[in-house]
Parts: C-alpha cells; structure tokens; sequence
C-alpha cells in the first residue's frame, strides 16, 4: 500500500508542491476576500474555471496551438505562455469584478442579514458554471501542450519537470510580489485597513467601495494565474472543475487562518503535498475525501488556522 | 449591610497588549442599585461582558454568591440569575413585543424540542404560563399596549424599555443595565428612573452602567467609577461627585455638568 | 407588489370557522385532485403528469420544508442538505434490496439514519461562524455521494436497482399510475407542516427566529444556541432522510448521480424564491420551480441556469422571496386571555 509512495516518494514531492501553488494562488481569491469583508467569496472556484478556460481559448485560437504542430521555438514559447497567463488573470480578474459588483456590493450596503450575500454569490457562480456548461455541452475540453512537458534535471530519481518547475517559480514570484504589494503599497495599507476596521477605515478617508473591489480584482488575478497553471499541468478543463479545486483551496486557506495570506501559503503546499501523498496510498478517487476531513479535522481542532486570522474581531 | 450577592475580585482582562481592566474589585449587595460611571473607553461595558460571560478574565474571578461564573457559557450565566440589556439595541426585531419577552422567559422554561412537538401538557403549561408572564412584565414596565407590534416598529423609548421588559423575562436576580437613558429626553429619564426604582423594589438587584449624573444621583445607593480600568472610586453618591479623583477623571468638568 | 401573504392571512382572520374549514376543504380537494389533471393544460410533455407531482414537486416541497427550518428559520446556511437525502435513500435501498423489511418499516431507520449523519455534521460545524458551516456542509453534500461513488459495496456508480415499492394499504402502488404515491407525499408534506407550525410557535421556534436575527443576543437572552442550531439541523436532516426513503422506494433504482450538488442548489433555490423563513411561501416557491423545467422543456436543460438567476436576483431585489416572512403585525394572543398560541 505504501510502496507507490515510497518508491515514488521526490517525485510525488514535486507534483505535490506544484499543485500546492496552484492552491495557494486560488487560496488567495478566498483569503484576501475574506479579509476584507468577512465573507467567504463561494463564486471563487468559477472565477478560477472561467481562467483556466481562458488559457485554453488563448492557445486554441489565438495561437492555434495543437498537439500534433511543432511546439513553438523558446521564444515565442515565452510569448505564448505571458499571453496566455495574462489572458487568466485578466479573465478571472474581470469576473472577479463582476461578481462584487453583482453578488455583494448592493447586499453589502442594503442588509445585514449575513446569508443573503452568501446565497447571492453562490447563484452568481451557479449561472457562471451552467453558462460554461451549456457552451460547451457538458464536455471536458482539451488543451494543446504548452510548456513542453520535458525533464530538466532528476533528483533522486524524480525527474524535475518543466511544467511543475515553471509553476513554483512563476507562483512563488506571483506570491512574493502580492505580499510586498499588500505589505508597502498605498492601496495594500488601505486594505489591511479594511480588514482591521471597516468603520475606522471609513473615517480615515479609504473609500470602501474601491478598496473591495480592488481585493476582488486582486484575487481574481491570483486565482486567474492559477487556473493557467492548472492547464499546464493537467491539459484539461470541464465547468465544473472549480469544485473540488475551490474547496481544496478553501480548505488551505482555512489551515493557514483565513484572511491571513503567509498562511494560505504554508496551507496550500502542506494540502498539496499530503494530497498527493495521500492518493498515492489510498487512490485518487477518495482525493475530495481526504480533503474534506483534513477541513472538518482543522476546524475541529484549529478553528482559527495554523497561524491564526490575521485579524480577529470579538463580537458584541 | 445586606450580603453580597455578585463579587468580582482581581478582575483583569487584556486584548493583545492593551488592558482594559486592572484588578478591578466590585460587591454588589442585594438589593441595591450600583451606577458604575465612567468616562468613555473606561471598561464599563467589558465589565458587563466579563460578568455575562462574553469575554473571559485574563485573571480573576465573578463570583455569584459563592459560585464562580467567570468561564460558564453564556446563556447558562443567564440561567444562574443574571440578564441584561444592550447599549446599542439588540432586540428581536421581527418578533413582537410579546415574543421577545416570552423569548426571556423561555430559560426557566424546561420543555425541549419533542415535548413542544407533541405538545405534552407540560409544555402546554410552559406556553400558557410563560405567555402570563410576559404580558405581566410588559404591565410592568408599562409597555402593554405595545404588545402585538413588531419590535422593529416600535418608538424608540419603547424599544430601550422592552430591552429591560425582555432581559426581566428571564427572571435574574441581578439585572445588568448598559445605558438604559441613553437617548433619552428628561421626561423620559424621570420616567425611566421611576421604572428602575420600581424593578429594585420588586426584589431585583440592579448594576447600571449611565452617563446622566441627575439620574444616578437620583436613583443609586452607591457609585463606581471607573476610569482607564482602573477603579478609582467606589462610594455613596454624593461623596464620589465631590471626589476629586473623579473630577479630574472627568477632564475637570464639575460631575453634575451633564 | 402586493404582499400575497398578508392577503391570505387577513382573509384568514376575517373568516369565521365554517368558512375556513370549507375552505382548507376546497383546498385540499383540489389540491389532491390534481393527478387527474393530466390531460388539461397542465400536461407534462416529457414525463408524465402525475410522476411529476410526485418527483420533482412533491419531493422538492418536502425537502424545501426541511431545509427552510436550518435556512429560513435559524439562519443557517446549509449547501448539503442532499446529503440527508441520500442517506435516507441508501438505507431504503440497502435494507429493501437485502432485509425483508418493507418501506414502512424502514422509514424510521432512514429517518434516524440521517439525523445521526446531521449529529455527526453539525456537532464540529456549529460552532463556527455561519459562513464555515456553508462551505462545509457544500463539502460534505458532496463527500456523501463521492463516497457512495466509490464504494463498490453499495453498487458504486451504479447504484442499486431493484428498490421495492411500499407495500400498498388497501390499494397498490404502480409505475404506471402514481396517484397514490401522490397522495402519500401529500399526506407527508401535511405531517411536516403540522410539525413545523407546532414547533414555530412554541419554544423551539422563539429559540430558533432569536438565533436567526441575532445569535449572541439570544445566546445572553439563555436561548442554549448551541443546541438549539443542532436541534434545527437534526430536525431539517430528519425530513431530508424521510424524503430519500421515500424517494428510493418510488424510483426503485438510485445512484450517486441522484444526489449532486445540485439537489441542494435547486431545494435552497426553492426556499429562496418562495420566502424563506414561511412554509406557505416555501411550498409554493417549491411548487412553481419543480414544475416549470418539466412543463416547458426548454428550460430543462437550463434548469440549474434559471435557479442560479433565482438566486441571485431574489437575494438582490426582493430578498423575502415572493411571499414574504409576516410582515403584518398579527396578534399572536388574545389580550389578557393567556390563550394557547
């Protein structure tokens, strides 16, 4: 039973750390939402189908990639994958947009009943995904290659490969910049503003509106990059994929203290890895499961993360 | 001296590394009125939050008779005898005047889920009897004729009174009051002291937090005051407004100013 | 737009008892004539009139109760309520296919099947936030049926066919003709809202609507908001369990793909439509979304499509739903009387 894992043990290591970026970066949708406004943004698993659609739409069509033309020299190749990685981010970012725009703003100003924007949002990503769906007819769509799938070194037998290379580096420089911008930026200051005290916030002049529609849009952008990453890895898209991954990055988000970003960090390669690890002992088909129980088990135990929230609020 | 019915001793809670109260001491005797005055940001209300059980001491203990409270749930806190009101409103709103108060009365009550269910004739008794007293409160109070309105709807004076109508529904001995004036006019004020003179009268023992001097000089038997968590005076009436402590405390204002 | 509810409920109050009892008569008489109403404008193209009334409508009325008591009621927001659903419709199926035990006689095992799965669920959840328990019981929904899925002990994709009718009471229940499990779910549906309404008055209800608008106040009022949200919980996941065992006997095969996610969604959307927090709104909202994607086929494929825009847009722009919560202020007793509620 533990023989795949061990005989596979830096391989599965690998894969397990690059699919713990693609988690820490849709984890970001979920983090930096909730740390503005409260509220977990449940349309995050669509933005992030929408964007891993877009990268497909963008090789397919744009630049008519397939799997049996010639992969593109190196440097168009770095053309093809800055284009199709904007066109993510863009995509989800836009949405993202929308989304608050639709789903929360008028909720946010109008109620204080806290489910009603929930159940807003899990309309708004309800209708996303059926549009997807009916556009597609239900069907998974393939996806050319784009970053060759080819071994740059091997480690202990693992082989190290493009794809999983180019999505830790490019994910930990996406994290990197986002913690920098969050920390030194006018607009980070106005966030964590937010998310400290909205009302004291408010008085010290940060627009509000602004504020969390830009958290949107930012995670949107996070989320989006990941949905690019997805694809490379995986060459796969289907509308209703933001699922299992929105609930995986969800849970990330929770084990590292949701609203706190270094700990959707720490979250999302630990899930990663012990998912990877854990399919390779018990079988991919119980991957939801075992994610599920590590979420019921955190929240049992650590309700408030690993790390804990950045911010906590006592109520009454 | 009547015995001591609620003891904080050594009260001490901190948020991060700010400390909101430092070892405060209280008694409240049975069967007075306590003003516990303060100015703004000097702990009152977390000393009610402490006592009801919203936050828990850092250190120190709330001692109802001899039990100590400080670490039990909530509603359980409610059960051993203490209610209170809330500074901004919290009543609920899209139940009637009647409803909220039966809601209060519901922790005496000890029919659960499948006996309302089947509506066992205790539970029968419990509806009837709880809905007897409600309405007895409400007369009470003063407040009847609101009885079938929705709390939302209500003038803004009746809703400050159903909170007390509400928090006596589940029979305390002590009554805890976070700023039941405020927003008041003076008529409402004498009005409101008359009520609260009556509830003492009743047998209730009552903690009151109040910013209108006029109306703690004419209700209370005795006065705390607190400042930056730190009890500074504990006295009859008249002797802390004299107290220079406190008028300092209060940025030098004269203490019957307001 | 005129408050249909206040509308009803000051007919109600106007009328004096011959005129009400006439009246939940006629009601109730044209209600459970309905099956023979298959060849009038009310057809179905597809499937036939009378199975749905059965499935989706009468299923989605009963489940629509259920969950309106954890969401309309006590404010939780629960995405999995089809996990409930499919418990209860497991145990019919195990038990029916592989014990002697008949529908009736395993009713209450479903029952109490899918009140443990809710003990087991709600027990770590519930003392979370309200927006944990949301994406938790979305997780959980869906474990359910990846489970089912992968258990080749319970058939895995497949299912198990082969599901028993309930044994009929005087008459038999038919494929063909399904009048009768009809009047079954009517007879259900009415147990329900006779709990329901007992409940909401009393104890309970107070215990739950003070949950609902303001948790910690009810919790400082001695409201035990702890037990009282599992007791909500339990009690949504009871009618959900029923409903599956139900839904099992009918359908006679069940599998993994019966109980999606989007079971839950289209139930919520029921509660979201017709009001939440109101049986008679929750019923009809039930009633009109169950209905429409089997008359007009064209939106069955779009069906999810349309209960998303329900969603969204009746949280946005009419967040009561099309019958509302009571608006009106009614007079729960009579003064001075003490008269039971």
């Amino acid at each position: 039973m533990f023989d795949a894992l061990i005989d596979q043990f830096w391989s599965l290591t690998f894969s397990g750390i690059a699919l713990g970026f693609i988690y820490v970066l849709i984890a970001m949708g979920y983090t930096m939402v909730y740390g503005v406004l409260r509220m977990i943004n449940f349309a995050n698993s669509e933005i992030f189908m929408v964007g891993a659609f877009a990268t497909v739409m963008v090789s397919k069509y744009v630049f008519k990639l397939s799997n049996d033309a010639i992969p593109p020299s190196s440097f168009k190749l770095f053309f093809v994958i800055l284009c199709c990685l904007l066109a993510s981010m863009l995509a989800s970012a836009l949405l993202a947009f929308l989304v608050e725009l639709v789903a929360y703003r008028h909720l946010r100003n109008r109620t204080t009943n806290r489910i009603a924007p929930l159940i807003s949002a899990i309309g708004i990503g309800i209708v996303i995904s059926e549009i997807v769906r009916i556009l597609t007819g239900a069907r998974t769509q393939f996806s050319p290659n784009i970053v060759p799938k080819k071994t740059l070194a091997t480690f202990q037998g693992a082989e190290i490969r493009l794809d999983n290379t180019l999505t830790i580096v490019a994910g930990l420089i996406l994290f990197i910049v986002l913690d920098r911008f969050i920390k030194y930026s006018r607009l980070g200051k106005g966030i964590r503003a937010v998310s400290m005290d909205e009302d004291s916030a408010k008085l010290m002049g940060v627009n509000l509106n602004r504020v969390i529609s830009l958290t949107f849009i930012i995670g949107g952008l996070m989320t989006g990059a990941a949905g690019f990453f997805y694809v490379n890895v995986y060459e796969n898209v289907k509308f209703n994929m933001g699922f299992s991954l929105g609930l995986a990055a969800f849970t990330a988000a929770v084990i590292g203290g949701i609203g706190n970003i270094r700990g959707a960090f720490f979250g999302g390669i630990s899930l990663g890895l012990v998912e990877i690890y854990a399919s390779a002992v018990i079988g991919t088909q119980w991957k939801p499961v075992t994610v599920f129980i590590i979420l019921i088990l955190i929240l049992l135990f650590k309700p408030n993360g690993i790390f804990g929230e950045a911010i906590q609020r006592t109520r009454v | 001296m009547s015995k001591t019915i609620l003891n904080l001793k050594d009260l001490t809670i901190k948020f991060g590394g700010v400390t909101a109260l430092n070892s405060v001491n209280l008694e409240l005797k049975e069967g007075e009125i306590l003003a516990l005055i303060g100015p703004n940001g000097a702990g009152k209300t977390t000393v009610f939050n402490l006592i009801t059980g919203v936050y828990k001491p850092t250190s120190g203990n709330v001692f109802l008779g001899d039990l100590a409270i400080d670490g039990k749930k909530r509603h359980h806190i409610t059960k051993l005898g203490i209610a209170r009101t809330f500074q901004n409103i919290r009543l609920f709103g899209d139940m009637t005047t009647l409803e909220n108060v039966i809601t209060g009365t519901d922790v005496r009550n000890k029919v659960g889920l499948i006996g309302s269910m089947f509506g066992t004739p205790r539970s029968r008794r419990e509806e009837k009897a709880s809905i007897a007293k409600a309405y007895e409160i409400l007369k009470f109070i003063g407040i009847d004729e609101y009885a079938d309105r929705l709390a939302k709807n209500l003038p803004y004076g009746v809703q400050r009174r159903l909170e007390i109508a509400r928090a006596l529904g589940t029979e305390p001995k002590i009554l805890l009051l976070d700023e039941p004036a405020a927003g008041f006019n003076p008529q409402e004020k004498v009005d409101l002291a008359a009520i609260i003179k009556k509830i003492r009268d009743a047998g209730y023992t009552i903690l009151l937090i109040e910013h209108d001097m006029s109306l703690i000089m004419g209700i209370s038997d005795r006065v705390v005051v607190l400042d930056f968590g730190q009890k500074i005076a504990d006295d009859l009436p008249s002797v802390v407004q004299n107290d220079p402590q406190v008028i300092a405390a209060y940025l030098g204002v004269p203490a019957d100013a307001s | 737009m005129i408050n249909l509810r206040d509308k009803g409920a000051e007919f109600w109050e106007r009328s004096n008892r011959p005129v009400r009892v006439l009246t939940v008569f006629a009601i109730m008489a044209v209600v459970a004539a309905l099956p023979y109403a298959g060849n009038t404008f009310l057809q179905t193209p597809v499937a036939a009139f009378d199975a749905v009334l059965v499935y989706p409508m009468g299923m989605f009325i009963l489940m629509a109760l259920g969950l309106n008591v954890v969401v309309g009621k006590s404010g939780m927001l629960d995405l999995g309520y089809v996990a409930f659903f499919a418990v209860g419709a497991y145990t019919m199926a195990i038990l029916g296919t592989r014990t002697g035990l008949n529908t009736w006689e395993i009713m209450p095992i479903g029952i109490a099947a899918a009140m443990f799965a809710g003990v087991l669920l709600a027990i770590p959840t519930l003392r979370l936030r309200g927006d944990y328990l949301a994406i938790v019981t979305l997780g959980f929904g869906e474990i359910v049926r990846v489970s089912a899925l992968n258990t080749e002990a319970i058939g895995g994709a497949l299912g198990i066919a082969g599901v028993p009718f309930p044994p009929g009471l005087g008459f038999e229940y038919q494929l063909l003709d399904q009048k009768y499990f009809y009047w079954t779910i009517l007879v259900m549906i009415l147990l329900v809202i006779w709990v329901i309404r007992r409940l909401t008055v009393r104890r309970p209800g107070r215990a739950w609507e003070s949950i609902r608008q303001d948790e910690d106040a009810a919790e400082l009022m001695g409201v035990s908001t702890y037990k009282y949200k599992i007791w909500a919980f339990v009690f949504g996941a009871a009618i959900g369990g029923g409903a599956g065992v139900f839904y099992a006997s009918r359908s006679m095969v069940i599998a993994p793909d019966n109980f999606t996610l989007n079971t839950s969604i289209l139930i919520l959307a029921c509660v979201v439509f017709g009001g939440m927090g109101n049986i008679w709104g929750v019923i009809v909202g039930a009633t009109i979304l169950g209905y429409l994607p089997d008359r007009f086929r064209f939106l069955s494929d779009a069906r999810l499509l349309l209960f998303g825009l329900v969603l969204v847009v009746f949280m946005n722009l009419r967040p009561e739903g099309i019958l509302p919560r009571k608006k009106r202020e009614k007079a729960i007793v009579k003064k001075g009387s003490g008269a039971s509620l």
